[in-house]
C-alpha cells in the first residue's frame, strides 16, 4: 500500500483528542455558518464562519492578507502554530480555509480527517460550548501564493488551449447542466453546464462513509486511472463556489502529490456566467 | 378514561391501544377491485395529528421513566416535522422544553405547526450537496446539542431507538390484527424512520407469516415530507430488510396526484405520503388479484397546501397574487 504524498497535512480523531490543549497547536472549526460550533464545538477552538470571515465581503475575493492577518490575530494563531482544521460538510469549508492558509504561507495547516461528524460520533470525543480564551497575537502573513489559485483568464486560456486536466468535482446533474446549482442554493450562474474538456469527477469520490479520505492507491486508481487525470499535466479543480473543489484540490496537490494544482474559486458561478465563454453540456 | 363516551381526564389518555385503535377505512370509488378490498388506517386520527404520536409517546415515557427529563433537561430531535409536532406538544403538555432541528426543505405549515405545538427551531440547510453515506446535517446538529450541551437537552433519536420500533410492535400492529379479524394478507406502509415497518411486519410476521410487507417509496429526488427513498434510507438504524417482501419505488407525482383523488372521491383528507401509498397498493392489488390490504395512512392533507400547489399548479386559487412560501 502506498502512503500519501504528504501524509502530515493529515490528523486523525485521535491524534487531536491526544493532542488538546498543547501550546504550539490551535484548533480551528470552519463551516459555512457557525451555528454548528456555537452548539457544540471542540475544547479549546475557535470557530470561523465561511461566509463571514473567509470572504471579502465588499467584492467577490478571498479575504485580504490584512484581513487574513486581522483574523488570524483575533484567534491567536502565531506563524509558528501548527492549525489543525476541522469542519462541516466533510470538510469543505476547512479545505477552503486550509487553500487559504497555504496561500498566505501558513508553515504547517493541517486537516482532521473526517472532520466534525467523525468526532461527533464517537463516543469518547467530547464537544463544549465553553467559549476559547483567546491571546491574540500580531501574525503577518505572506503575499498570496498565486501559484495556487486560477483566476478567469488563465481558465479561459486553459480551456482553448487543452493541455490541462479541468477537474469538474460538481455533482453530475450539475456537470450535465440538468440543473445549474443543487436545489435551494442561492448562488447560481447564467447558463448550466460545464467547462468544455472538463471530466465530471465529483468530490465524494474521494471520501469515504464516514467522511475520512480514501487511501492512496484507492485514489490513484480512481483520479489517474479510472478518471483519466494526467499527472505529468497542470490540473485546475472548479466546482459552483470553490468550497468542494478545494476538498478535490487538497486530494490531488497532497494526497497525490501532483505538481501544479489550482484551484479556481470562482467556478461554475463565474465561468457559467461570461457572456460568450464556450460551454460543453 | 372511558372509550365507549370518549370522555378523558386528559389527552394522554387518547393514545391509541387495541381497545382503542385508529379507524381503519375502506377505499371504495378508487379500488373496484371486490377480491382485494384496501382499508386505509387513518393515522391522523392520532391526538396530534399523524402517525409519530405513537412513537413520540414511547420515546418520551421511556426518557421519562429512565429519569432523563428532569432539572430542565429537555429534547432535541431532528424531524421533518411530525415527530416534532408530536414531541413538542406532549412535551410541553407535559412540562418539558424541546427544540426541534427542521431541515429547510419541510413545508413552511409545518414550521410553525412546530412553533404552535411548543418547539423551538432551528432550521438548517441539509442539500448543499448531495453526500452518500452521510448523516444529515439536521441529524448531526441534533447530536451535537446533546453531546455538547447534555445538562440541557437529551436527544430521543427516532432513527436508533428500538422504543420507535416497539410503539408499533405493541399499538398498531396489535390493532391493525384485531380490526381486521386476522384477515390481512397484505401490508403497505412509507419508509421514513421504518419504525412503523419494523414494528408493524414484527407482529403480523409473528401472527401469520404469510402477510406480505410492502414498503412504498418515492423515486430519487423526491420532496415528498417525511419519506425516505432507500439511497437515503442509511440514517436509519431500525431498518430490517428481512421483514419487508418488496420494496416498491412510485413516482413521486403519484403522491401528490392520488392524494387529490383520496380527498374528492373517497371523502378521505389524506396527504402526500397516503397518496403515494394507495398508488403502490392499487398496483399490487392488480398484480395479484385477491387479497385484504391495510395500508397505513400518515398524515391528513391540511399540512400540505403549498406543496400540493407546488405539484397541482391548478390548485392556486384565481386570486392568489402572492408566492405561497
Amino acid at each position: 500500500m502506498t502512503q500519501y504524498a504528504h501524509p502530515e497535512i493529515l490528523v486523525d480523531t485521535d491524534w487531536v483528542k491526544q493532542n488538546l490543549g498543547k501550546p504550539g497547536i490551535k484548533l480551528v472549526e470552519v463551516d459555512v455558518d457557525t451555528k454548528a460550533y456555537d452548539a457544540g464545538h471542540i475544547r479549546g477552538s475557535v470557530g470561523f464562519n465561511w461566509q463571514s470571515q473567509l470572504q471579502d465581503q465588499v467584492r467577490r475575493d478571498i479575504i485580504s492578507k490584512q484581513e487574513f492577518e486581522k483574523l488570524m490575530s483575533d484567534a491567536g494563531v502565531s506563524p509558528s502554530d501548527t492549525v489543525i482544521l476541522y469542519g462541516d460538510n466533510n470538510n469543505w469549508f476547512a479545505s477552503y480555509a486550509f487553500w487559504l492558509f497555504k496561500m498566505y504561507g501558513h508553515k504547517d495547516v493541517r486537516l482532521m480527517n473526517g472532520g466534525r461528524v467523525k468526532w461527533l460520533n464517537e463516543s469518547d470525543k467530547e464537544l463544549t460550548t465553553e467559549p476559547t480564551k483567546i491571546t491574540p497575537t500580531q501574525y503577518r502573513a505572506s503575499d498570496p501564493d498565486l501559484s495556487l489559485r486560477a483566476l478567469l483568464p488563465e481558465v479561459l486560456k486553459v480551456q482553448a488551449e487543452k493541455r490541462h486536466n479541468l477537474v469538474d468535482v460538481r455533482s453530475p446533474d450539475e456537470y450535465s447542466g440538468k440543473v445549474i446549482a443543487p436545489p435551494g442554493m442561492t448562488e447560481t450562474a447564467q447558463r448550466g453546464g460545464h467547462i468544455p474538456g472538463a471530466k465530471s469527477i465529483p468530490w465524494s469520490t474521494a471520501a469515504n462513509a464516514d467522511g475520512t479520505f480514501k487511501s492512496a492507491d484507492e485514489l490513484r486508481k480512481i483520479y489517474l486511472e479510472d478518471k483519466g487525470v494526467d499527472a505529468k499535466k497542470d490540473t485546475i479543480a472548479y466546482c459552483r463556489i470553490g468550497e468542494r473543489s478545494s476538498h478535490t484540490w487538497v486530494v490531488l496537490k497532497y494526497l497525490l502529490g501532483l505538481s501544479n494544482v489550482k484551484n479556481y474559486d470562482g467556478s461554475w458561478t463565474e465561468y457559467g456566467s461570461i457572456v460568450g465563454a464556450p460551454i460543453e453540456k | 378514561m372511558n372509550h365507549q363516551t370518549r370522555v378523558y381526564e386528559n389527552v394522554f389518555e387518547m393514545m391509541p391501544d387495541e381497545d382503542n385503535p385508529t379507524p381503519l377505512v375502506r377505499v371504495n370509488r378508487l379500488n373496484p377491485n371486490a377480491d382485494f378490498p384496501l382499508y386505509a388506517k387513518l393515522e391522523w386520527m392520532n391526538p396530534f395529528g399523524s402517525v409519530k404520536d405513537r412513537a413520540a409517546w414511547f420515546l418520551l415515557r421511556d426518557l421519562e421513566e429512565r429519569g432523563e427529563l428532569s432539572d430542565g433537561r429537555g429534547l432535541v430531535e431532528p424531524t421533518s416535522g411530525n415527530t416534532g409536532i408530536s414531541l413538542a406538544g406532549m412535551a410541553r403538555a407535559r412540562g418539558h422544553h424541546m427544540l426541534a432541528i427542521v431541515p429547510n426543505k419541510v413545508p413552511f405549515e409545518k414550521k410553525v405547526l412546530l412553533k404552535i405545538a411548543g418547539a423551538d427551531l432551528d432550521i438548517v440547510s441539509d442539500e448543499l450537496c448531495p453526500a452518500p453515506g452521510l448523516g444529515d446535517g439536521s441529524i448531526n446538529l441534533a447530536k451535537t446539542y446533546a453531546k455538547a450541551q447534555g445538562h440541557k437537552y437529551v436527544m430521543p433519536n427516532q432513527y436508533e431507538n428500538p422504543k420507535n420500533v416497539e410503539a408499533h410492535l405493541k399499538t398498531t400492529g396489535p390493532e391493525i390484527w384485531k380490526q381486521t379479524g386476522g384477515r390481512v394478507t397484505h401490508l403497505f406502509t412509507s419508509l421514513g424512520t421504518c419504525g412503523t415497518v419494523t414494528g408493524i411486519g414484527q407482529y403480523l410476521r409473528e401472527k401469520n407469516p404469510k402477510i406480505k410487507i410492502i414498503a412504498v417509496q418515492p423515486t430519487e429526488g423526491h420532496d415528498v415530507p417525511g419519506l425516505r427513498n432507500v439511497s437515503q434510507l442509511s440514517v436509519s438504524r431500525l431498518f430490517d430488510p428481512s421483514l419487508v417482501d418488496e420494496i416498491l419505488e412510485i413516482d413521486f407525482n403519484h403522491a401528490y396526484t392520488r392524494a387529490l383523488e383520496l380527498c374528492q372521491n373517497e371523502g378521505l383528507m389524506a396527504g402526500p405520503s397516503s397518496g403515494l401509498i394507495l398508488e403502490g397498493a392499487l398496483q399490487i392489488a392488480a398484480r395479484d388479484k385477491s387479497g385484504f390490504g391495510v395500508m397505513i395512512f400518515p398524515d391528513n392533507i391540511f399540512k400540505y397546501t403549498s406543496n400540493m400547489i407546488k405539484h397541482i399548479p391548478e390548485l392556486k386559487p384565481q386570486d392568489a397574487k402572492v408566492e405561497i412560501p
